[in-house]
């Protein structure tokens, strides 16, 4: 049973006296209760006598005398600044009007509070608020008048043309004066240079020295042309009269907010039910707990749930689905242009609607609840001023990523999910405009090879991990061997070989691998090239031959891959201290052991993670695939009518989805690969040095 | 000239004095770096070759007579809409650069500098989530798209892209970013904050210009990308006259009615001309920056 307390505690737990004389009592007669100290019975009926007689009550007679009292204050003081501002309109700049007018509210407030500071904590409050405010107020008006006082003589100033003309005849004689003086010091600086007293270096450093010393002496001179020194002093004031006259009020403000701490605040409240109530209207909590500008943004929060999210994941408003519901029905026995496809997108989007939504009621909620136990326990809820400083520092992180989280909800998250739930669909091509759902059948069919499509899938996924290994290896391999010979001392001409070895990586690939496609078909040059070497009796065309296909791909990814790991390995090479070679040389190293027990230790240490990101490259290193020979040649009777004998996953999947509408078995294989990948890069990272150095 | 003779005969190199195998070696290693030279520009100076070769129709002809033209070039230029995928690809590359830029650069801030909740979870999913190839989302990409442009009538496909490429740049690029930004100390922030800067200051004065180096690598990477990248124009992009380079100069070795493969090869020269200076000259900044940002990731 939630009870009120002895004592109001603020936020770093310091005991306060109460003052609402009438809680005190409560809470000592129910902590006499609880302690069972005296006859427990007679102290319930006295309790219950006390609440129940609370009108007549002596402190709370006075508590609703002090409340009407306030209510008459508030009005006199309302017609008090508005006469006080005819008074003075015109005569002042706006900003001080309007401090000015916080002034006098601020002095009438500290008067009329100043009576009621023992009655109750808010009262002292805000006497004590007044206090500050008279202080600092009148320090900021005559900051902002002096500065405006000075800025409009500074303005005033008429410029004499005369002494303009003056001032800079003097400084274009001074200018003369001064390069005469730069061309001294440098003649008798070149003269001991020539003596041999300094050095080059020392010559060059003392020449820009004297430089800056001319240019500075120059500048000051400046100043006293008037109009320019004139047209200084005018920015240096507006700079303080709105920077200025801006830090002061921060200044006042934060003085406020540790008074606001140190004040505690008294409800007649055991425990939180504001926020129980009104979580389905964010806002509406922050607004009754007195939050008025926050409670600005929640509403704003909460229209866009009731306007937006809500009606569309409802159904109203979709391009063609149902929201929510859509998901379930995927368009079955709707009208003929109604497309499933659709309905289960929009129905996806319904539900990253519905998962803001929840996040919104749920910290909306959150925070109300939070404000408001802090208010029976004693502490004040924050003002704006106290709000914004907590969202810019402790909130900063959340507010800067958002932009980013919402672009990657909307185009990376809700066509991933997409993608999983199409590959419990039936979307192939008889299906295409409306699907049904049908479970795990398509993780069957690849699991078992069954199938047009499925069949060909572990056929594929063994040629895409062989070429996966191999291809990159093999990259690797030339890439490091070619840094390796490249950083060698004794070769000349490092910067062409280094030039050369990096172009494969330079050109874009589509060229290239395109390119190398032309040169491969039946009457290009290296077809003609390649029977010439090998010299076989039968003409072989790469792009008909299985084999030759296969090789001569994962020959153009060694070709392509290395000069990225070259280049690498290059940087890695050149960084490795060289006293580590001299001293494996003193202690009789011979060459391969520097090579197995410095260079490859350090250069592998250096570029794992990146070499890993060769690996899952290549598993999905589409593009060499498809435009060197479309995934050809094609064997159907071992691979079917979709896939060729150089297909990898990835562009069997592209095939799938885009040429032949398989899009559900299409979308199986992409979680799976997407899984075993995550894997993958799951076990890599949780092996860095990173994750485990907890440095994330 | 006693003197001068002495000093000839003298072993000055830091070096040891070569053996019989070190001489061996340097000649093999000769020998493997100019062989594999050869490997790569033989096949380059094709592409030079027959796109300035006058002598070919349709089909490279690259064993055949050379006669100096650039009537490829006029070909690209005048029956081919180069020049619009050209700007195309200039237009989609630089605002994806820029879109990644303005993620970016306050991600990897607020990840590097400030320990709020869910920050190790949010990692570990950007980390996982950017292993699934991008084309997993294909098909609902465009049912976004046409759902997208039924409310905003003037979302063309390109922008689509556009989206597509910054949104799956975030997750890789807030790594290399944080991983930069962790390597330099926070003394400056800290000492700019007792000064009483705010976080947005912090981010504007101090980690901005520390920063610019990387976002500079990171924005030229996601400038380079769109002019790479062939998959995604080509199933997302319909019209030949919104295509990038790569799905447009696509269209002159594949389909059969605008066949004209020297076109493409000068076409392609063209494109990989400037790419090709930007890398070489820029080659230890690119790498520099992948290489710090996976190693301290």
């Amino acid at each position: 049973m939630a009870r009120y307390n002895e004592f109001l505690y603020d936020d770093i737990g310091n005991p306060y006296e109460r003052k609402n004389l009438f809680l005190k009592e409560v809470a000592i007669l129910e902590q006499r209760i609880e302690d069972g100290d005296g006859d427990v019975s007679a102290l319930k009926s006295e309790l219950k006598a006390l609440t129940s007689n609370k009108k007549n009550h002596p402190y709370i007679k006075k508590l609703n005398d002090y409340f009407n009292e306030e209510k008459e204050f508030k009005k006199n003081v309302r017609a008090k600044v508005a006469s006080k501002r005819n008074e003075l309109k015109g005569k002042h700049s706006r900003r001080v009007l309007k401090l000015r007018l916080d002034l006098l509210r601020s002095q009438e407030a500290k008067a009329f509070y100043k009576k009621y500071v023992e009655l109750t904590y808010d009262a002292e409050l805000f006497y004590e608020e007044a206090i500050i405010k008279c202080d600092q107020i009148t320090e900021i008006i005559n900051f902002v008048e002096k500065n405006e006082i000075a800025l409009k003589e500074a303005q005033a100033v008429k410029i004499d043309p005369i002494e303009e003309q003056k001032a800079k005849d003097e400084l274009a004689a001074f200018k003369v004066e001064q390069q005469k003086v730069f061309d001294e010091g440098l003649e008798s600086l070149k003269a001991k240079k020539k003596s041999g007293l300094i050095s080059d270096k020392a010559l060059s450093n003392e020449k820009t020295q004297l430089k800056q010393e001319m240019k500075e002496a120059i500048t000051v001179k400046e100043y006293e042309i008037p109009s320019k020194s004139n047209k200084e002093l005018k920015g240096n004031l507006k700079y303080q009269l709105s920077k200025g006259t801006r830090r002061e009020i921060t200044v006042m403000n934060s003085n406020i907010s540790d008074l606001r701490r140190k004040t505690p605040v008294e409800v007649q409240k055991k425990q939180a039910i504001i926020a129980y109530l009104t979580f389905l209207l964010p806002g509406l909590g922050q607004l009754l707990n007195g939050q008025i500008i926050k409670s600005f943004f929640f509403f704003l929060l909460s229209a866009f749930t009731y306007v937006v999210a809500v009606p569309y994941a409802l159904g109203f408003g979709n391009y063609q689905g149902q929201g929510v519901a859509g998901l379930v029905s995927l368009a079955e026995g709707g009208r003929k242009i109604d497309r499933s496809i659709i309905f289960m997108i929009e129905g996806i989007i319904a539900m990253v609607l519905v998962v803001f939504v929840v996040v919104i009621l749920y910290s909306s909620f959150k925070d109300v609840l939070n404000v408001e136990r802090k208010r029976v326990r004693g502490e004040r809820a924050r003002n704006w001023f106290e709000t914004w400083t907590n969202i810019t520092e402790d909130g900063f992180p959340y507010m800067v990523s958002l932009p980013a989280l919402v672009t990657i909800m909307f185009i990376v998250i809700v066509p991933i999910t997409t993608a999983i739930l199409l590959s419990f669909t039936n979307l192939d091509p008889d299906h295409q405009n409306k699907f049904q759902w049908i479970g795990l059948e398509n993780y069957k069919m690849i699991a078992l090879g069954q199938g047009v499509a499925g069949g060909p899938f572990w056929k594929i996924l063994g040629w895409t991990l062989t070429w996966t290994i191999v291809a990159t290896t093999l990259a690797i391999f030339i890439g490091f061997m070619l840094a390796l010979l490249t950083n060698n001392e004794r070769v000349k001409g490092k910067v062409f070989f280094r030039s050369v070895f990096i172009l494969p990586w330079a050109v874009p690939a589509f060229i290239t691998i395109m390119f190398f496609s032309i040169m491969f078909s039946p009457d290009g040059i290296l077809t003609s090239h390649l029977n010439a070497l090998i010299n076989s009796d039968s003409l072989i065309v790469v792009k008909n031959d299985p084999f030759w296909s296969r090789v001569t791909l994962i020959g153009l990814q060694g070709w392509l891959g290395s000069a990225y790991i070259f280049l690498l390995s290059t940087g890695v090479l050149q960084a490795i201290p060289a006293d580590l070679y001299e001293a494996a040389q003193i202690d009789g190293a011979t060459a391969w052991q520097k090579l197995k027990r410095i260079t490859l230790p350090i250069v592998l240490f250096q570029t794992a993670p990146l070499l890993v990101g060769q690996y899952t490259f290549n598993f999905n290193n589409f593009s060499i695939i498809y435009l060197f020979n479309g995934g050809g040649p094609f064997n159907p009777t071992k691979y079917g009518n979709l896939a060729g004998s150089t297909d990898l996953l990835i562009s069997y999947i592209v095939k799938l989805t885009m040429d032949n509408d398989y899009q559900a078995i299409g979308a199986a294989i992409t979680v799976v690969i997407s899984l075993g990948l995550m894997l993958f890069a799951f076990i890599g990272f949780r092996n860095s040095k990173a994750f485990k150095e907890e440095k994330l | 000239m006693k003197f001068f003779k002495k000093k000839n005969d003298l072993y000055l190199s830091d070096k040891q004095p070569l053996t019989v195998v070190g001489i061996i070696g340097l000649i093999i290693t000769y020998a493997v770096l100019i062989a594999w030279s050869i490997a790569i520009l033989y096949p380059l100076a094709q592409m030079v070759i027959s796109s300035f070769n006058g002598d070919q129709g349709q089909y490279l002809m690259l064993n055949n007579t050379f006669t100096f033209s650039l009537d490829h070039f006029r070909y690209l230029f005048s029956e081919t809409l180069y020049l619009k995928w050209v700007l195309n690809t200039l237009f989609v590359a630089s605002a994806t650069a820029i879109l990644t830029i303005i993620f970016v650069s306050f991600t990897g801030f607020a990840y590097s500098r400030y320990r709020f909740k869910g920050r190790k979870p949010s990692l570990m999913a950007i980390m996982l989530i950017q292993t699934i190839p991008a084309f997993a989302g294909i098909t609902a990409y465009y049912t976004m798209h046409s759902i997208i442009s039924s409310i905003m009538p003037g979302f063309t496909r390109q922008m689509m892209l556009i989206l597509i490429y910054s949104a799956g740049g975030i997750a890789g690029n807030t790594f290399i970013l944080k991983g930069y930004l962790d390597s330099i100390s926070t003394e400056l922030d800290d000492a700019a904050r007792i000064d009483g800067c705010s976080s947005m200051k912090v981010y504007r004065l101090i980690i901005m210009p520390i920063a610019r180096p990387m976002l500079a690598i990171i924005a030229l990477w996601s400038f380079i990308g769109p002019f790479m990248d062939y998959l995604l124009p080509r199933v997302l992009l319909t019209n030949p006259e919104s295509y990038t380079l790569a799905a447009g100069l696509f269209t002159l070795i594949n389909d059969f009615r605008t066949l004209n493969q020297p076109a493409f090869a000068a076409g392609g020269l063209l494109t990989a001309v400037p790419i090709v200076i930007l890398f070489i000259a820029l080659q230890k900044e690119l790498v520099s920056g992948l290489a710090k940002g996976s190693v301290k990731g």
